[in-house]
C-alpha cells in the first residue's frame, strides 16, 4: 500500500493530493454522521424575547450565576453547552444543556429558523417592567413563535418568563397573561397573508372561534415570574430540566 | 476626554468598561449604536452621532472579528478627540492578547488601559502638532515662497513639540531668512526632545505589560522605535522638500509651485481621509501594510502544494487584500442586479468590516465566505424592523374609533393611483370599508381615474375637483370618514419630482396637517441609482419640514412594476437601505389582485445569483 502511495507521489503529486482530499472527506463524512446521530437527542433550549428583556443576562445567569459587567444589545446568538451553574457541585453524570440566546432585534429574528429544528424547549422573555408600551411587539413576536409549524407539530413547550419582577412597578404575571392573550387574539384575526409572503406557512394557534387562551395551545405554554438580576431563576432551571432530563 | 470605553462581545456581554471614567452615560448610546448602525450594515462608517435629550455623543468603534469583540469609545460631540482611533486600535491589540472565551472578568486590564490612554494622549498631542505643521506647509508654499524653507521647518518643530502657538510662526517669518541654519539646528534639537518624550512614554507602559506577554512587549518596543523613526522621518521630509524646492530657485517661479503641489496634495488627502489621523499614523500604517504584503507574498512563493495544504487546514486571518477581489466581484454582481452603486459600495464595505481578521474554515474559499456574509447582511437589511401588519393597525385604529389613514407619495408616473386601487381592493377583501380621497388636484383626469376605480371597487370617493388645496381635501375626507364610519382612508397625492421644492413643501404640509398613520412611498422597481436620490430626498423633506417634534418620515415602500424587471430586483435593496423603511407591498401586474408581499429570501437569492 505504501509503495503504491509512493509511486503515485513521484509520478504525479496531484494524485497524491486527491487521495489526501478523499481521506479527509471520508473523515468529515464520518464526523458529520456522528454529529447527526448525536443531534437526535435534542438538548437545546432557545431563549427568545424582545431586545432588552434580559435574554443575555439570563444566559449568563444560568451558566455562570453571574451578570459580570452587564450586557448590551446582542448582535449574534450566544450559545454554549453547559451544566447549569446550580448543578456543578452535584455528583454523578449529568447531561449538559445546550442553551442558545438569540438576539431580540427584529432584523435578527430569522435566525430562529436555524435553531428551532434542534430545540427542545423555548424560553420567551418578557419585560414585566416595561411591558405596556411593548405589548404589541411582544405579542407579535410570541405569535410568530407559537404559530411556527415546528413548534406546533412537535408540541414544543414554551415558558413565558416575566423578567424584572424584583422591581416594585413590575406588572403581575396575571396582568401580562391577560394582555398577551388579548393581543394574540387580535393577531389571529388580522394575521392574513398576501400571496408570496414568507409567513405563508403559519399555523393558527388556539381554538378557532373561541377567544385565545394559552391553555388552548397544543403545546404547553406556562408563565413564570423571575428576576434575572437578583438570580431568582429557579423555576427556569426546573423548566429546563423538565425538557432536558439530566 | 472620553466619556466611556467599552469592550463587549458580539453576543452582547460587556467584558470591560472603564470604571475610572465612571460617568454614567445619558440615554443608551451603545444600544442605539448597535441597533441603528451596526445592525443596519452601516459599520463601514467612521463614526456615529448619538443625539438624545440632554446628551449628544460621538461614538467610534472597531471590531475584532476573529474573537467576535467590539470596542466602542464614547465622547462628547463637541470634542474633537484625535487620539480615539489610535487608542481603540491599541486597546484592541492589547485586549485581544489577554482575551479568552471562558473568562469574563478583566479587571486587571485597568492598569494596561491607563497606560495606553496616556500613550495615546501623548501621541494625539504630537499628531495635533504635526497636523498644524502640515497646514503650515500649505501656508508657506502658497504665500511667500522664498520664506518657505524656514517656515516649514519651524512649523514642524513647533508642531511636534506641541508647545508654541501658530502665532509665533508668523512673527518669526522675517527673521527666518536671516538665519535659516540656526533654525535647522534648533529643529534637530527639538526633534531629539520630542523623540525622547515619545519613547519614554512607551517605556512607561512596558512594566505593566510584562505581566502579560514578553514577545508582545518586544513588538511594542519595536513599534515604538518605528514610531519615533517615523516621526523623525516625517520631520526630515520637510527638509528634503525644501531642498527640492530650492533647486529650481533660478528657474521660473511657476515651475517651483508645481514641485510642491504633489506633496501638498497627499498631505491634504491624508488629513481628510483618515479624519484626524496624522501622518505619523500614516507611516506606521504603511509599514504594517508592507509587512502584511510581505506575509502574503511569502506563502505564494511556496507553490500550489502549500496553497492546497492551506485550503485544507484553513487559512490565517483574512486580510483586506484577500477580500478586495471577492468584494469587487460581489459589488459588480449587485450592480448588475440594479442596486444603486453607492449602496452596493456601502454594503460591501460593511461586510468587509465584519469579515476582516476572521479565520476561514476548512475548504472555504474567500469568495464563498464573502457570499455567505453578504447573504446574512442582506437578510438583515431586508427584514423589516417593525410590524408590517397593516390590518392589525387598522383594527386598533378602529378600536379607538378613528379611521386609519394611508397617504401615497411618489414621483410622477410610478403608479400611485393604480397601487392605491390595488390596496383598496385588498382591504375590501378583508371586509374593511375604504374611502378614497382624491388629493391629486393637479393632473387632469386624476380625479376621474379614481372615480372609475371607486366605481369598480364599489368604494366611496371623496373629491372636491381640481385647483383645491390637497391638504384641506384630505382633512375633510378624513373628517367625513370618521363620521361615516369608514375604516380606512386612502389619500392619493399628485406625483412630484423630488427636487421640486414648492411641491415637496406642499406634500410635507399635507402630512403635517393630517398626521396619517402610514406614509407609503410608491416607487418603481425599474429605477437604479435614481432610487436613492428619490427616496432620500422625500425622506429628508418630510423629516425636515415636519411640524411635530417627532419626525415622521416614510413608513413603508410600495414597489410597483415588479413583474417587468426579471432578475433586476436591486431597487428593492437600494430603497430599503436608504430609508430604513420596509417594503410593504409589491405591485406585480395589471389587475386589482396583483399585489404581493415581499419574499425576502427569494430576493436575496436573486441578488446573489
Amino acid at each position: 500500500m505504501a509503495q503504491v502511495e509512493l509511486r503515485r507521489f513521484s509520478a504525479d503529486t496531484a494524485l497524491y493530493t486527491t487521495a489526501a482530499v478523499f481521506l479527509v472527506t471520508l473523515l468529515l463524512l464520518v464526523s458529520v454522521l456522528v454529529a447527526s446521530l448525536r443531534r437526535k437527542k435534542r438538548n437545546t433550549i432557545v431563549i427568545l424575547g424582545l431586545s432588552g428583556s434580559g435574554k443575555t443576562a439570563l444566559f449568563y445567569q444560568l451558566r455562570d450565576s453571574s451578570l459580570y459587567e452587564g450586557t448590551v444589545t446582542s448582535m449574534v446568538p450566544n450559545e454554549d453547552t453547559f451544566l447549569l451553574h446550580s448543578e456543578i457541585s452535584k455528583s454523578g453524570k449529568i447531561k449538559p444543556v445546550h442553551v442558545v440566546d438569540l438576539p431580540g432585534h427584529p432584523k435578527l429574528r430569522p435566525l430562529l429558523d436555524d435553531y428551532l429544528p434542534k430545540a427542545q424547549g423555548i424560553l420567551f422573555m418578557v419585560d414585566a417592567l416595561d411591558f405596556v408600551p411593548n405589548v404589541r411587539s411582544t405579542a407579535e413576536y410570541l405569535y410568530e413563535v407559537l404559530s411556527k409549524p415546528l413548534v406546533v407539530k412537535r408540541k414544543l413547550p414554551v415558558l413565558i418568563v416575566c423578567n424584572k419582577c424584583d422591581k416594585v412597578t413590575a406588572h403581575s404575571v396575571d396582568f401580562i397573561r391577560k394582555q398577551l392573550e388579548k393581543e394574540l387574539d387580535k393577531l389571529r384575526v388580522t394575521r392574513t397573508t398576501l400571496e408570496g409572503s414568507d409567513v405563508a406557512a403559519e399555523i393558527k394557534p388556539g381554538i378557532d372561534g373561541e377567544p385565545f387562551k394559552f391553555s388552548h395551545c397544543v403545546n404547553k405554554v406556562t408563565m413564570v415570574e423571575t428576576s434575572v438580576i437578583t438570580g431568582k431563576v429557579g423555576e427556569v432551571q426546573t423548566f429546563i430540566r423538565e425538557q432536558v432530563k439530566p | 476626554m472620553l466619556e466611556q470605553l467599552l469592550i463587549f462581545t458580539r453576543g452582547g456581554l460587556i467584558l470591560w468598561s472603564c470604571k475610572e471614567i465612571g460617568n454614567a452615560l445619558k440615554g443608551s448610546p451603545i444600544d442605539t449604536l448597535i441597533r441603528s448602525c451596526l445592525l443596519e450594515e452601516r459599520s463601514g462608517d467612521r463614526s456615529f452621532r448619538y443625539d438624545a435629550p440632554g446628551a449628544s455623543y460621538t461614538l467610534k468603534w472597531t471590531f475584532q472579528n476573529e474573537l467576535g469583540l467590539v470596542f466602542v469609545a464614547v465622547y462628547q460631540q463637541f470634542l474633537q478627540l484625535l487620539y480615539v482611533d489610535e487608542l481603540l486600535a491599541m486597546v484592541k491589540r492589547d485586549f485581544s492578547a489577554v482575551y479568552s472565551p471562558r473568562k469574563a472578568s478583566y479587571r486587571d486590564f485597568d492598569e494596561v488601559y491607563r497606560q495606553l490612554e496616556k500613550e495615546a494622549l501623548a501621541r494625539g498631542e504630537a499628531n495635533k502638532g504635526l497636523n498644524k505643521a502640515n497646514r503650515k506647509i500649505e501656508d508657506g508654499s502658497s504665500k511667500n515662497t522664498d520664506l518657505r524653507g524656514g517656515t516649514v521647518l519651524r512649523g514642524s518643530v513647533k508642531g511636534s513639540a506641541g508647545t508654541k502657538g501658530q502665532k509665533d510662526g508668523k512673527e518669526d517669518d522675517s527673521a527666518a531668512d536671516h538665519k535659516p541654519a540656526a533654525v535647522v539646528d534648533k529643529a534637530g534639537h527639538e526633534n531629539g526632545v520630542t523623540n525622547g518624550k515619545l519613547s519614554s512614554s512607551d517605556e512607561e507602559s512596558k512594566p505593566v505589560e510584562v505581566a502579560f506577554d514578553r514577545s508582545k512587549l518586544q513588538k511594542l518596543k519595536a513599534k515604538g522605535g518605528k514610531k519615533t523613526n517615523a516621526v523623525k522621518k516625517e520631520k526630515e521630509d520637510p527638509k528634503k522638500k525644501v531642498k527640492q524646492d530650492r533647486k529650481p530657485w533660478d528657474a521660473p517661479a511657476t515651475g517651483k509651485l508645481d514641485y510642491s503641489e504633489p506633496v501638498r496634495d497627499t498631505n491634504d488627502e491624508e488629513v481628510v481621509e483618515v479624519h484626524g489621523k496624522s501622518l505619523v499614523d500614516y507611516e506606521e500604517d504603511e509599514e504594517s501594510d508592507d509587512e502584511e504584503a510581505k506575509d502574503e507574498k511569502a506563502p505564494a512563493k511556496k507553490g500550489w502544494f502549500s496553497s492546497v495544504f492551506q485550503s485544507v487546514t484553513g487559512k490565517a486571518a483574512l486580510e483586506k487584500a484577500d477580500l478586495v477581489p471577492a468584494m469587487k466581484a460581489l459589488k459588480d454582481r449587485l450592480m448588475t442586479k440594479n442596486v444603486a452603486e453607492e449602496i452596493a459600495e456601502k454594503i460591501c464595505e460593511s461586510v468587509a468590516a465584519s469579515l476582516l481578521g476572521k479565520k476561514l474554515g476548512t475548504f472555504t474559499r474567500v469568495s464563498s465566505a464573502v457570499k455567505e456574509a453578504m447573504g446574512d447582511a442582506l437578510l438583515r437589511i431586508l427584514t423589516p424592523k417593525r410590524s408590517i401588519d397593516i390590518l392589525r393597525d387598522v383594527k386598533s385604529a378602529k378600536d379607538e374609533g378613528r379611521p386609519y389613514v394611508i397617504v401615497f407619495v411618489g414621483v410622477n408616473g410610478v403608479g400611485k393611483s393604480t397601487s392605491l386601487a390595488k390596496v383598496a381592493y385588498w382591504l375590501k377583501s378583508h371586509e374593511l370599508s375604504v374611502l378614497i380621497a382624491a388629493c391629486d388636484t393637479f393632473r387632469s383626469g386624476a380625479v376621474e381615474q379614481l372615480r372609475t376605480h371607486a366605481k369598480r371597487l364599489q368604494t366611496t370617493l371623496y373629491e372636491k375637483g381640481y385647483e383645491k388645496d390637497p391638504a384641506n381635501v384630505a382633512r375633510e375626507a378624513i373628517a367625513t370618514a370618521a363620521k361615516t364610519k369608514h375604516d380606512v382612508v386612502l389619500v392619493d397625492t399628485a406625483g412630484r419630482m423630488q427636487d421640486n421644492e414648492p411641491l415637496m413643501r406642499a406634500l410635507a404640509n399635507l402630512i403635517n396637517v393630517n398626521k396619517p398613520d402610514l406614509v407609503l412611498f410608491v416607487g418603481e422597481a425599474l429605477v437604479g441609482n435614481e432610487a436613492v436620490d428619490q427616496l432620500s430626498k422625500f425622506n429628508q423633506t418630510l423629516a425636515d419640514l415636519s411640524a411635530t417634534a417627532k419626525r415622521k418620515p416614510i413608513d413603508g415602500i410600495l414597489l410597483t412594476k415588479f413583474d417587468t424587471i426579471d432578475d433586476k430586483v436591486g431597487a428593492a435593496l437600494s430603497m430599503v437601505y436608504v430609508s430604513g423603511a420596509p417594503i410593504m407591498f409589491l405591485g406585480c401586474g395589471q389587475s386589482y389582485h396583483d399585489l404581493r408581499r415581499l419574499n425576502v429570501k427569494s430576493i436575496i437569492k436573486t441578488l446573489l445569483q
